[in-house]
C-alpha cells in the first residue's frame, strides 16, 4: 500500500518540521539549542528528499527538483525562525528565486520571471526600505543576540502556533499524497510549456481581458490608499509655541 | 517532467510555514514577510493545479496572485509605518488593547 505509506512519511516529516520550528524560534529565557535545530532541520530536510524520491520515481532530473526544493524550504524555515528582520528579508530572497527556479523548470516560465523581478526586485526592496526606516537603537546587554530588539528575542505563543501550522500543512500534504494522482494528463501539461510566454499573454488579452483590466485598477486604487495612510503631517514650527485658529493658510496643514 | 504532486506538496509546506510564522513572530515587518510565504506557496500550487489540468488557466491566476501580493505589501508596509510612527515601535504586541 504505497499511499498509505506515504502518508506516515508526510506525517513523519511534519512532526520533525515542527520540532525544528519550535527549537529554532528564538524565545527569552529558554537556552539557545542550536545544534538540535541544526539536526532536526537536516533529519526534516532529509525525509523531505526521500519523499520526493518516492514521488517522482524513476523521472530524469529529480536531483534539480529536490535541491531547488530543498533550498525553497530551508530558507522558508530561516525566515520563520531567525530573529533579525533583515536576515529574514534576505532569506525571503533565498526562497522566491529558488520557488522561481522551480517554477520555471516545470515549464512555467512567464510566471517564474514574473516572480523574480516583482518579488525579489520590488516588493523585497520595499522591505528592506521600511526595515531600514524603522531601525532602532537598543541598549547593550549580554544575550548573544545583543543588537536584537526584545521582541524579536521572543516568539509569541511557539507552542500552539508551530502546532496549527505544522497540523494544517501535515493534513493538505497527506491529502494530496492520498489521492491516486495517475490520471493527470502528462501529453497536454507537456505541450503546455511550448510557447509558454506567447500562449499565456493571448489567454489574458482574450479571456482575461477584463480581469487585466481590474488588475490595473486594483493597483491604482492600492497606490493611492498606500500614499494617504502614510502621509506625514508636517508639523509647522508656530505650532509648538501656540496652536493657532484651524484654517490659516501656511500654519496647520490638515490632510482630510 | 515532475510530477505536479510534489509542486502542491511544496505549496502545502510553504503555507504552513508562513502561517505559523504569521501567528508567532511580533515584528510586524516579519508577519507580512510570511505573509509573502503564504502567498509563494498559493503560487506553487496554482502551477501545480494547472499542470494536473494540462492548461495555462492556473499560470494566469498566478499572476493576479502575484498582483494582489504587490498590492499587499503596498498597503500593508504603509500601515506598518503608521503604526511604528504612532507607537514608536514595531512589536504587534504593543496594540494588544485592540482584542475585543
Amino acid at each position: 500500500m504505497l499511499s498509505q505509506q506515504l502518508v506516515y512519511w508526510a506525517y513523519g516529516v511534519g512532526g520533525f518540521g515542527a520540532l525544528c520550528v519550535y527549537f529554532g524560534l528564538p524565545k527569552e529565557g529558554r537556552p539557545e539549542r542550536r545544534g538540535l535545530f541544526v539536526l532536526l532541520l537536516a533529519v526534516t530536510l532529509g525525509g523531505l528528499v526521500l519523499l520526493f524520491d518516492r514521488l517522482l520515481g524513476e523521472s530524469a532530473n529529480r536531483f534539480v527538483f529536490s535541491i531547488l526544493a530543498l533550498l525553497g524550504v530551508g530558507g522558508a524555515v530561516r525566515v520563520v525562525t531567525h530573529p533579525r528582520p533583515v536576515y529574514s528579508a534576505l532569506y525571503f530572497i533565498l526562497v522566491v528565486l529558488s520557488t522561481a527556479a522551480l517554477i520555471i523548470y516545470v515549464g512555467a516560465e512567464f510566471l517564474g520571471v514574473a516572480l523574480v523581478i516583482v518579488y525579489a526586485g520590488a516588493i523585497l526592496v520595499t522591505y528592506v526600505f521600511v526595515i531600514m526606516l524603522s531601525q532602532q537603537s537598543t541598549e547593550a546587554t549580554e544575550s548573544r543576540f545583543a543588537s536584537v530588539l526584545d521582541y524579536d528575542r521572543s516568539a509569541r505563543e511557539p507552542v500552539w502556533a508551530v502546532l496549527a501550522g505544522f497540523i494544517l500543512m501535515a493534513t493538505v500534504a497527506a491529502i494530496i499524497v492520498k489521492r491516486d494522482w495517475s490520471d493527470w494528463d502528462e501529453v497536454s501539461a507537456a505541450a503546455m510549456t511550448e510557447k509558454n510566454t506567447l500562449e499565456l499573454g493571448k489567454m489574458l488579452m482574450t479571456e482575461f481581458a477584463i480581469s487585466v483590466e481590474l488588475a490595473g485598477v486594483l493597483l491604482m486604487v492600492a497606490m493611492i490608499g498606500a500614499i494617504a495612510v502614510a502621509k506625514k503631517r508636517i508639523p509647522h514650527a508656530s505650532d509648538a509655541v501656540e496652536s493657532p485658529p484651524r484654517g490659516e493658510v501656511g500654519k496647520t496643514v490638515d490632510p482630510f | 517532467m515532475a510530477h505536479p504532486t510534489s509542486l502542491m506538496i511544496i505549496g502545502a509546506i510553504l503555507f504552513g510555514l508562513g502561517a505559523t510564522g504569521f501567528l508567532t513572530r511580533r515584528n510586524m515587518i516579519v508577519m507580512f514577510l510570511c505573509t509573502e510565504i503564504m502567498f509563494q506557496g498559493v503560487l506553487v500550487n496554482l502551477v501545480g493545479m494547472g499542470m494536473m489540468h494540462g492548461n495555462l488557466e492556473g499560470q494566469v491566476l498566478g499572476i493576479f496572485v502575484l498582483v494582489i501580493a504587490a498590492v499587499e505589501a503596498g498597503l500593508g508596509l504603509a500601515i506598518v509605518v503608521m503604526m511604528y510612527r504612532r507607537r514608536g515601535t514595531l512589536d504587534a504586541e504593543s496594540w494588544r488593547q485592540m482584542r475585543g
